[in-house]
Formats: C-alpha cells, sequence, structure tokens
C-alpha cells in the first residue's frame, strides 16, 4: 500500500501541476510532493530495514535492501534539488514564462516517477521501459531554455541514450530467453531469474551481460558511452543536473547490479569483474584527462561524474564483501557530494551568467556563501577527510589491493590525484580576485540553499563514524547482492 | 504440413524485414523512406500475427494489433507530418555512397550471424534460424544512424533498430510479455513525439537539419 502510494503520489503531483492555474499552487504542489515523498520512502525503507521484503501489484513491485537503498538516495536528493529548484526557477522565469514553469515541475515529478518505478519493480522488462522513461522525462528539462547549445544537448542526450539502452534490451530479452529456455514459463522477474540463475546457459548469459554492460552503462555515463553526459548535465537546469548526475546514473549502475548478481550465479565472478574493473579505469582515465584544465565548471562536475561511477565500478569490480561495500558507499557519497555541488553551480550561473570558469572571479567577495559552500563540497568531492567519500574511496583501494592486481590500484590512486590537482587549480580560480564590475555583492539564493546542511551533515556522519543503522542497511543491500561478511 | 511450412514463412518475413532496411539505406528521399518503414512495420505485425496463430496466443495477437496500429498507422503518419512541416530539403549526401554502404552492411549481416550463433543454436524453437537475421537488422539501424546526417532518417535509423529488438524478442521468445511490450509502445510512441519536436526546434535554431551543424559542445 505505502509503496503503491510512492509511486502515486510524483505521477498524480504531475498531473495535478498540469492542471492548476496560478503559479503559488504550482509551488506548493511541488514542495508538498517532493517533502511528502521523502517521508513515504522513508517509511519504505523502514520497512524494509526491519526485515519485511513488500511487494504489490501482484509482485510488479518488490523493495528489497538494495532497491530500499536506491530509494532513500532519490527520495532524499530529490526533495533537496525540489526546494532549491522553488528558488531557482523563481529567479530565472518571471510569471511571463508560467507554461515553461509549468513544464518543469511537472517533468521534475514525472522523472522522480520514473526513477522510483526502476529501482522498485521486479520485472525487469518494466525496469527497462522506466528508464528509458527516465530519458524521455529529462529530455525536454536539458532543453528547458530552448538555445542552441541546449538543444544540441538535448538531442544528443535523447538519440545516444535511447541507442544505448536498445542495446540493454537486447540483453534483457536474451536474459528472458535464458530463462524460459530452462525453467519453463517465468515472468521476466529478477527473482525467478536468480532463482534460476545456476542452470542458465552460460554462453547465452555471457552475451547478454555484454549487451547489459553496454546498454545500461551508457546511461551510468561509464567510458566510452559517456559522450552525452558532459553535454547533457552542463545544459539542464541546475536541480536538474543536481539529479541526474547525483541520481540518475545510480539507477544505470543499480540495473547494472542487479543483472551482474545473475551472471555471477550463471558463470561465476570472474567473468563481471575484470570487465568492470576495465570499463571503470577507462572511466577514470577519460575523466583525468579532461579535469587537468577544465574550462567550464558545470563541465567539471559532470565529467567528475564520469569520475566517480568509473571509482564504484572499479569497487564492484575488485569484489568482495570491502569492495562492493566501498562501491555502495561511494554510491551514497558520490550523491550527496553532487548533488550538492551542481545546486551551488546553479547560483554561481545566476550570479555571474557564464558557465566558463576565466569569467568567474572573487566568488569569495561575490557570494561569500555559495564560495564557502562550494569549497567544502569540492574538497568532499576529491576525498579529503572527514568527509565520507575519503572512507569509500580507500574501502575500494583496500579492497583492490587484497584481490588484485595491484597495478590497477596504482594507477587508481595516480589518477585520482591527477583531478585532485584539476579541480581544487580551477575551483582556486573562481575563488581569488576582483569580481567583474557587474556583479553585486550578495548570494543570489541564500535560503535556497539550507537544504544543503543535509548533505553535508551526512557526508561528515559518513566519514566520521560508521553508525549501526547505516551498517544495517547497506548489508542488506549486499545481501541482495550475494556477497556477505566473511 | 503446418509444422513444416511456419518456419519456412517465418525467416520469409524476417528476411522482408531486413529487406526494408537495406532499401531505407539506399532510399534518398524522406517520404518514400517513411513508406517503407511503414511496410516493414506491417510485415513485423504480420509475422507476430503468424506466429499469435500458431501458439494460439491471444496476448501476441493484441501485441500484433497495437504494433500495427502505432507503427504502421500513428507514427508514420506524425512522420509524414513532419515531412510536410519541413518542407522540402536538398538531399543531404551520406558520409559512405551507395556501394560502400552495402559492403558495410553486407560485412554487419556476417557478423550478426556469428555473434548469434550460441543463441541460434541452443534455441529449441522452430523460429530461431532466423535468430540473426533479426540482429542483422538492429546493426543495420545503428549503421544508418550514424551514416546519415538528417536528423529524420536518423529517427528512422532509430525506428528500424527498434523493430529489429522487436522481432528478435519475437523470435527468441514469441515475445516479451505484454506488459512489458505496452511498456516499450508507449516509450517508442513519446521518444517518436519529443523527436518531432526537437527536429521543429533545430529547424528554427539552424535553419537545417542536419546534425552537423550540431557541434558547439565540445571538451
Amino acid at each position: 500500500m505505502m509503496l503503491v502510494a510512492l509511486l502515486l503520489m510524483p505521477l498524480i503531483a504531475s498531473a495535478l501541476i498540469m492542471l492548476v492555474r496560478p503559479r503559488v499552487w504550482l509551488e506548493i504542489i511541488h514542495a508538498l510532493a517532493a517533502l511528502s515523498g521523502l517521508a513515504v520512502g522513508l517509511m519504505v525503507a523502514a520497512r524494509v530495514w526491519r526485515g519485511d521484503v513488500p511487494v504489490a501489484v501482484g509482485g510488479l513491485l518488490r523493495v528489497d535492501g538494495l532497491s530500499a537503498l536506491m530509494v532513500v538516495v532519490i527520495t532524499l536528493l530529490g526533495a533537496i534539488a525540489a526546494l532549491y529548484g522553488l528558488g531557482y526557477i523563481r529567479v530565472e522565469y518571471d510569471d511571463s514564462h508560467l507554461p515553461r514553469v509549468r513544464g518543469f515541475f511537472a517533468l521534475f515529478h514525472l522523472f522522480i516517477f520514473t526513477m522510483l518505478l526502476a529501482v522498485t519493480t521486479d520485472n525487469l522488462g518494466i525496469m527497462w521501459v522506466a528508464i528509458e522513461g527516465t530519458t524521455l522525462a529529462t529530455a525536454f528539462l536539458v532543453n528547458l531554455h530552448n538555445t542552441p547549445r541546449s538543444l544540441e544537448a538535448a538531442y544528443k542526450y535523447l538519440i545516444l541514450s535511447s541507442v544505448g539502452i536498445a542495446l540493454a534490451f537486447i540483453g534483457t530479452v536474451l536474459f528472458y530467453y535464458a530463462g524460459v529456455s530452462r525453467a519453463g514459463e517465468i515472468a521476466v522477474n529478477w527473482t525467478s531469474l536468480r532463482a534460476a540463475a545456476s542452470t542458465l546457459n552460460p554462453q547465452v548469459v555471457r552475451l547478454a551481460f555484454a549487451f547489459i554492460l553496454v546498454g545500461y552503462g551508457t546511461k551510468a555515463g561509464l567510458a566510452p558511452m559517456h559522450t552525452w553526459l558532459p553535454d547533457a548535465h552542463s545544459e539542464a537546469p541546475a536541480p536538474i543536473s543536481a539529479l541526474m548526475s547525483g541520481v540518475l546514473l545510480n539507477v544505470g549502475l543499480y540495473a547494472l547490479m542487479r543483472f551482474k548478481v545473475v551472471v555471477d550465479i550463471a558463470v561465476g565472478a570472474h567473468f563481471t569483474g575484470p570487465w568492470l574493473l576495465g570499463i571503470g579505469l577507462l572511466s577514470l582515465t577519460v575523466a583525468a584527462v579532461f579535469l587537468v584544465v577544465p574550462r567550464n565548471y558545470k563541465r567539471m562536475l559532470a565529467y567528475s561524474s564520469v569520475e566517480h561511477i568509473g571509482v564504484i565500478c572499479m569497487g564492484l569490480g575488485f569484489g568482495g564483501y570491502w569492495g562492493v561495500l566501498g562501491a555502495l558507499l561511494h554510491v551514497v557519497n558520490h550523491a550527496l557530494s553532487k548533488s550538492l555541488l551542481f545546486i551551488l553551480s546553479g547560483n554561481i550561473l545566476l550570479k555571474y551568467q557564464t558557465t566558463d570558469i576565466l569569467r568567474v572571479r572573487g566568488l569569495w567577495r561575490a557570494s561569500p556563501l555559495t564560495a564557502g559552500a562550494f569549497t567544502a563540497g569540492t574538497l568532499a568531492l576529491l576525498g579529503v577527510p572527514p568527509f565520507g567519500l575519503f572512507m569509500s574511496e580507500f574501502l575500494i583501494f583496500r579492497a583492490g589491493v587484497e584481490s588484485g592486481p595491484v597495478w590497477v590500484v596504482i594507477l587508481g590512486v595516480a589518477l585520482l590525484a591527477v583531478v585532485f590537482a584539476g579541480m581544487l587549480g580551477s575551483v582556486n580560480r573562481m575563488l581569488y580576485g576582483t569580481p567583474p564590475e557587474k556583479v553585486e555583492h550578495g548570494d543570489v539564493l541564500s535560503w535556497s540553499l539550507a537544504p544543503l546542511v543535509v548533505n553535508f551533515a551526512l557526508l561528515l556522519v559518513l566519514g566520521l563514524t560508521f553508525p549501526d543503522a547505516v551498517a544495517d542497511a547497506l548489508d542488506q543491500a549486499l545481501r541482495v547482492l550475494g556477497v556477505s561478511r566473511a | 504440413m503446418v509444422a513444416e511450412l511456419f518456419p519456412k514463412l517465418v525467416t520469409l518475413l524476417s528476411f522482408t524485414v531486413l529487406g526494408a532496411a537495406f532499401l531505407l539505406i539506399v532510399r534518398r528521399d524522406l517520404a518514400g523512406q517513411v513508406r517503407l518503414f511503414a511496410v516493414q512495420s506491417l510485415t513485423l505485425a504480420v509475422l507476430a500475427a503468424v506466429i499469435a496463430a500458431f501458439t494460439r496466443s491471444i496476448e501476441l495477437a493484441g501485441v500484433a494489433a497495437a504494433l500495427a496500429l502505432l507503427k504502421v498507422v500513428v507514427i508514420p503518419r506524425v512522420l509524414t507530418r513532419a515531412v510536410a512541416k519541413i518542407g522540402l530539403q536538398p538531399a543531404a549526401l551520406p558520409y559512405l555512397g551507395t556501394p560502400a554502404t552495402l559492403v558495410v552492411c553486407g560485412g554487419l549481416v556476417t557478423i550478426a550471424f556469428y555473434v548469434m550463433a550460441p543463441v541460434a543454436a541452443s534455441n529449441p524453437l522452430p523460429t530461431a534460424e532466423a535468430i540473426p537475421i533479426a540482429f542483422a537488422g538492429v546493426l543495420i539501424g545503428f549503421f544508418v544512424m550514424i551514416n546519415r546526417r538528417r536528423a529524420l532518417t536518423q529517427i528512422l535509423g532509430f525506428l528500424m533498430l527498434e523493430n529489429s529488438i522487436f522481432l528478435l524478442a519475437l523470435l527468441a521468445t514469441y515475445g516479451v510479455p505484454f506488459i512489458v511490450e505496452m511498456g516499450v509502445f508507449l516509450d517508442v510512441l513519446v521518444a517518436v513525439l519529443i523527436m518531432e519536436v526537437f527536429i521543429y526546434r533545430i529547424k528554427e535554431n539552424f535553419d537545417s537539419i542536419e546534425v552537423d551543424r550540431l557541434g558547439r559542445l565540445k571538451g
């Protein structure tokens, strides 16, 4: 029941936003939907953490430990981005642009709905439909400003993601075929596929996984299928960039993880491990090359997402309890820090009206609050203690040292160091100097940044301590992924 | 008699679907390309209906009807409307000429047979023989999307790719479950409608529908 409500709420909110007239009602519905979504999301997750596995609509919806983790990430960051979006859209569009405001709010909740459906359904076909749905819901959001640049980004995004994900559908069909031919009539359910996993034809499973890796890898922004990502994430309005980079990429990874579980049982973990390591290391390399001298701060953050998704993939590739634990923790940490930075980048863009790093000068003096938060967020993102990313990256590379190959660990750490120097240098350049004369003193939006306190608090908690509740939640997700504490 | 004829009929219809993809490569005018897509979809719907009759599956018959409605009637109409609205454009040359394209596509068909061999060999269904043909259609759809510069032709390439994936699912498993298929159809319809809007916007902004003009985002 709660599960159905979780999915229906954003859908109803989206419909209501299309119907009501006055702007203030749009904003109220938008905020209410986001906050109540968070409340219901937490309630569903709490049920899972108490040991229950809620199932609804005849087995179509099912939430286990892994889904619960994703539900929390989606609804929490959805609510934070929604609250900032309220202020952002007010500055960006006055009442003469009401259709655009309406479109933004309606598509925002449709986007949340498709992500929630993707992580709560047990049916792998519906999961595919929902993930393609995320692309469709965000295509217009990327092109919200309707400039030639954003149009190009949106078109590329739509075409490349749709084609990429078409490959994932072939993979899904092949898994379905492998399941049907061995286990008889099964639905395309993940649970029945996993139950039949040990009897699946290994040759077909290997081929199917190749399609899944390329297909959902495109959605997750893994190199070399990442080319749409810097464009789409940098052209989208800030609250949407925050969700696309912080959350949507993880939904792609989530799909990959689901299939990895089945493949690992069918043909052994030695098959997927090297592939994930390789693709993760490649993503890290591609991102590091760009991040040596970035010119555009939103593209910098986008490439940094390619980097971090690569690191998560490496964690999954190293495997073992610590590797996968590190990967899941990094999913959460990266989501928290990246959405934070993209939201702040919205403030910088509103202030300076440019995404060019060289033309942003004297951020400290122009908007001290944004500058302080942006600096702290960047340090967190780069893996500086006491923030959570230090812990998760440490866990991942520690697992790498244990399971080898060690040269991958050394190369990975070296690339992280390159990224560290490149990004810190660029942010440094934005902070100091004298701001351009036309720029007024003061932060554009300050109260809208209040929810970011949650991001910082959680990043600190995950960096300094490891509360039992978090450990339990992660343990449940790890059990779904087939690893348990040795 | 029926059991003997059925695989042959399936293979024949699958080849027709692939043939339509080949013709799309050669065709230059947009209206003709849209008609070709409709013909391909109709063949696919007939094939789905044949398999539905053979397996006595009501669900699959429903899928065939929905497919016919969506891809033979609705989507071609949307695309024809787009062609009419954009007006006649001087045809842009593809990156590769026709002879080279045909050679590449021949190669792609060979690759398809090689890649899909384990699936076709292990599949007990009478339709399994045609699985590589379906995959060849997927690869050719890809190639059309890369080789053509016009946004509308790229969309047709995407739709043909989608058709080939449907064919693949049909041949390997007699189609994925009804609810999934309906979800996929919904996605395809929405995707085409969004792409249509983007085409108009590209035309407005760049005064052309050649995707070459889209090249400002770099680095």
